[in-house]
């Protein structure tokens, strides 16, 4: 870090803001290669920023257990919505929709 | 099933339960008040989720004005702001502590983040939702993401920590 940080301080300064900048993207493979290349050569040079990416990695991974998480059902609301339904004014759409309310 | 998916949306961008239920009655009934103006150019679910995210939002800032919403059922116990280290910490505490840190972004980011993390829709399915474009989207997920990896600092390897 600190070799390549001396020897180029401003090209290190601004790859340093582009990786931070462009980190979900790069987790996401959504750089062009330029892009990750440029991410992946700094990211080598700079401990804060590889560490950026491994917990970011992370934190993405946790977040996507909460899906999988307790039963997020809702008794009751199909029987509320078809209550407050049978109270709407009768509707003709003119079509069939094929909506079966899910 | 867009029910059970909806709803574990909504939950997470409204304050309580009670919230939850109304925002998904009343997307419900908008969906099908409004169901002749779905021409099919989106998928049905992204139609779907675009008007139960609509009508969270409009919840939550209503909410805004009414001042804070105190939900004692959801709130962390106090005794675990310290958690202890990453080694021993359950899982289920990790999960709460996400929770939290989710429930703490702003609606702006938090959105963005439930949709795409969470729930795993795609980039330009959960812009489309929400109604931005796909630079604003990624943009407002990577400063979500942030955050949350700030408020789960305790929980990651320490060689990840900033």
């Amino acid at each position: 870090m600190m070799r390549e940080a001396l020897l180029h301080p401003l090209r290190f300064a601004g790859d340093h803001r582009f990786t931070r900048a462009q980190a979900s993207n790069y987790l996401e493979d959504e750089l062009d290669a330029h892009s990750r290349e440029r991410v992946e050569h700094h990211a080598h040079a700079c401990p804060p920023c590889m560490r950026l990416l491994a917990s970011l990695r992370r934190t993405v991974a946790a977040l996507r257990t909460l899906r999988d998480g307790p039963s997020s059902s809702l008794p009751g609301v199909s029987e509320s919505v078809l209550a407050r339904l049978r109270d709407e004014p009768a509707r003709d759409t003119g079509r069939d929709t094929g909506y079966a309310g899910g | 099933m867009y029910a059970d998916r909806l709803h574990a949306v909504v939950r997470r961008l409204v304050d309580d339960d009670h919230d939850a239920e109304e925002v998904i009655q009343e997307t419900f009934l908008r969906a099908w008040r409004a169901i002749d103006k779905f021409n099919g150019d989106s998928q049905f679910f992204t139609w779907l989720y675009r008007i139960g995210v609509n009508e969270a939002s409009r919840r939550t800032a209503r909410n805004r004005k009414r001042g804070p919403v105190v939900r004692l059922d959801d709130q962390v116990d106090p005794a675990d702001d310290r958690p202890g280290p990453a080694q021993s910490v359950q899982h289920g505490d990790l999960r709460r502590v996400l929770e939290q840190a989710v429930r703490d972004l702003k609606p702006d980011y938090r959105a963005p983040l439930v949709l795409r993390d969470v729930e795993g829709l795609s980039t330009t399915q959960a812009a489309d939702i929400l109604g931005i474009g796909e630079a604003a989207f990624k943009s407002r997920l990577h400063r979500a993401r942030l955050e949350v990896r700030s408020a789960i600092r305790e929980y990651l390897p320490e060689d990840d920590h900033p």
